[in-house]
């Protein structure tokens, strides 16, 4: 890799550096499970699991179903307060063996890294990814992340084998810069990918709020000099420790749009269930608020109030549908409700993609869009935005139908289909619009599992699916006759 | 879980790893550095910047500087925070990749 100077800021940029204050966070994370096996935990969050638990993840380290080694186990004590009177947030938290029963899975899902151009960041769509944190401050056990977060070994496009890396500020800017110059040289086109100009970067990882307020501001600054003009930060840290997004943040954020008033701040966050934000009485119902709707946590709320209160930030809430989470549409309505009266917008709720160990999260791909439908009924059309996405290599497909009653006379739709259409498509977006039907299959939780009955594809949707089962079916077919 | 500053850093001390820590959770002593292993939020940041390649994932210290683990918990308790970094030891060029350099620690 050519050596990038390293990067510079303008003088307003430091100026505006320097004033950044930052402030310690007692966050009380537990990492792993050692201290649960050795009872070391605070004796208050022993409780978390139960000595057969333990005994039976035990049982597994050192194997190749060790849970740990596939997904890092950790929790912090804000969200094992929450969690102690939910069962969806344990499922969300807690280490299990059942993760590892079935370790079939892409070790890059979505095959992320043939849109790699600098390392860290992922220029897939018209918008551009950044890895700035390689973990957060709890884990997700369903983290469609995992091969980041575990720092596990991937094969790039060169045939390198490598963990994937974090972006570096003067990588990003040199890449942004030259992208955008071949931009305008191209007439306001990109000569080869026919992209427009890069103007919206994702900041992800992980979790960038793990970050302090100076590292946030570095990045903040030196993408708005760099021309960028929407920056999104995707972080749970609302749900896992919410005192992060304390004055000194907020400061900060001040004090950036003072000296960048034209840049707008994109939060994406992720809420998978309102136990993670709504109070509770002593018996597990959610309280009226005599304002209207339902109380928030107070840290929570307070947080979400001051997003709101700035008009340059939106905020936007996307979750994937997990079993045994919130494959519950009551839950999913209760949620969409609350978010969208709190000023916050619902983005996408997700299928599981094709991760390690999927089949122990992810609800038939059928199943989910039944879910997110019926939790909608009953929603307004502004509070029902939200669609069902799955993220196919091709880009983000949304779900967008399944019927039950059969299509006559169309081979393959005789207990009806399932309809996808692409929402997003890599480089200019050729293949924005197009759809796929196939015949219904409720026990499908990927692609795949509708090889065998695709009835319309002008996609290709499932091409490389289809390869695997003429494959098979070839190999099938050999071995039969041998025998 | 944690990272560890290990031996490389004695008599080095680039600090460069301070400016990416976003929790503050160096500790510094006269010509060494230590990560307070319950500060930690595991962020990763610190270790590729090391000049000296001296700090580790807890899981992963080489067994020879095993001893490392259990004294930056120590010395964390005991030295004061640093969260800027400043220059380098005067003679770090002459230190830097030297082994055995426990012996010249100071508290």
């Amino acid at each position: 890799m050519a050596a990038v100077p390293s990067y510079k800021p303008s003088s307003s940029a430091q100026a505006f550096l320097d004033s950044i204050q930052s402030a310690k966070y007692d966050r009380q994370i537990i990492t792993g499970l050692q201290k649960f096996f050795d009872g070391s935990v605070p004796e208050d969050m022993r409780a978390l699991y139960s000595s057969p638990e333990l005994e039976a993840l035990k049982a597994v380290k050192g194997t190749p179903q060790d849970v740990e080694k596939r997904m890092p186990v950790k929790v912090t004590r804000h969200y094992f307060e929450l969690a102690r009177h939910s069962r969806s947030l344990q499922t969300l938290i807690k280490a299990s063996p059942a993760e590892t029963y079935d370790l079939e899975g892409a070790p890059d899902p979505g095959r992320q890294m043939d849109y790699s151009p600098v390392e860290g960041m992922i220029h897939k769509y018209e918008l551009a990814l950044l890895y700035v944190a390689s973990t957060c401050s709890a884990h997700c056990r369903f983290c469609y992340r995992e091969e980041l977060i575990a720092k596990k070994e991937v094969t790039r496009p060169d045939g390198t084998v490598a963990p994937k890396g974090l972006a570096e500020v003067a990588s990003v800017v040199s890449y942004i810069l030259k992208h955008n110059e071949e931009v305008a040289q191209g007439g306001g086109r990109h000569p080869v990918t026919r992209r427009e100009k890069l103007r919206e970067i994702l900041m992800s990882g992980g979790d960038p709020m793990v970050l302090s307020n100076v590292n946030l501001g570095t990045w903040l600054s030196s993408l708005a000099e760099a021309g960028i003009e929407q920056v999104r930060i995707g972080t749970k840290e609302l749900a896992f420790f919410p005192a992060r997004f304390d004055s000194t943040f907020f400061d900060m954020l001040d004090k950036f749009h003072q000296v960048y008033p034209g840049i707008a701040l994109r939060m994406m966050v992720h809420f998978n269930h309102p136990d993670e934000f709504l109070a509770k009485n002593a018996d597990g119902s959610y309280i009226a608020d005599a304002d209207g709707g339902l109380v928030w946590i107070s840290e929570t709320k307070r947080a979400v109030k001051e997003f709101g209160k700035r008009n340059w930030i939106t905020v936007d809430n996307q979750a994937p549908i997990i079993r045994g989470i919130n494959n519950d549409p009551d839950a999913l309505r209760i949620m969409q409700r609350e978010l969208r009266r709190n000023r916050i917008e619902n983005h996408y709720f997700f299928c599981g993609r094709d991760i390690v160990g999927h089949r122990a999260f992810n609800v038939p791909i059928e199943e989910a869009w039944r879910i997110l439908n019926e939790s909608q009924k009953g929603l307004s059309g502004v509070e029902g935005h939200a669609r069902l996405s799955i993220t196919h290599y091709k880009g983000k497909t949304e779900v967008v139908a399944v019927t039950n009653e059969p299509l006559a006379g169309v081979p393959g739709g005789e207990s009806g289909v399932i309809i996808f259409k692409l929402l997003r498509s890599a480089k200019d977006a050729p293949l924005k619009g197009q759809v796929a039907i196939a015949g219904r299959n409720p026990e499908a939780i990927w692609f795949s599992g509708y090889s065998d009955r695709v009835i319309f594809d002008e996609l290709g949707l499932f091409d490389e699916y289809l390869e695997v089962g003429r494959k098979k079916a070839a190999a099938a077919e050999s071995v039969e006759a041998a025998v | 879980m944690a990272f560890i500053v290990g031996e490389g850093c004695i008599r080095c001390k680039h600090t460069d790893c301070v400016a990416t820590c976003p929790v503050n959770c160096f500790y510094e002593g006269p010509n060494f550095l230590v990560i307070h292993p319950d500060e930690c939020i595991d962020c990763a940041l610190c270790e590729p910047v090391c000049p000296e390649k001296a700090i580790y994932r807890d899981t992963d210290v080489p067994p020879e500087q095993a001893y490392f683990i259990d004294l930056n918990r120590n010395l964390a308790g005991e030295w004061a925070p640093i969260i800027k970094k400043k220059e380098a030891m005067p003679d770090a060029a002459e230190w830097s990749g030297v082994p055995g350099k426990l012996k010249y620690l100071e508290r």
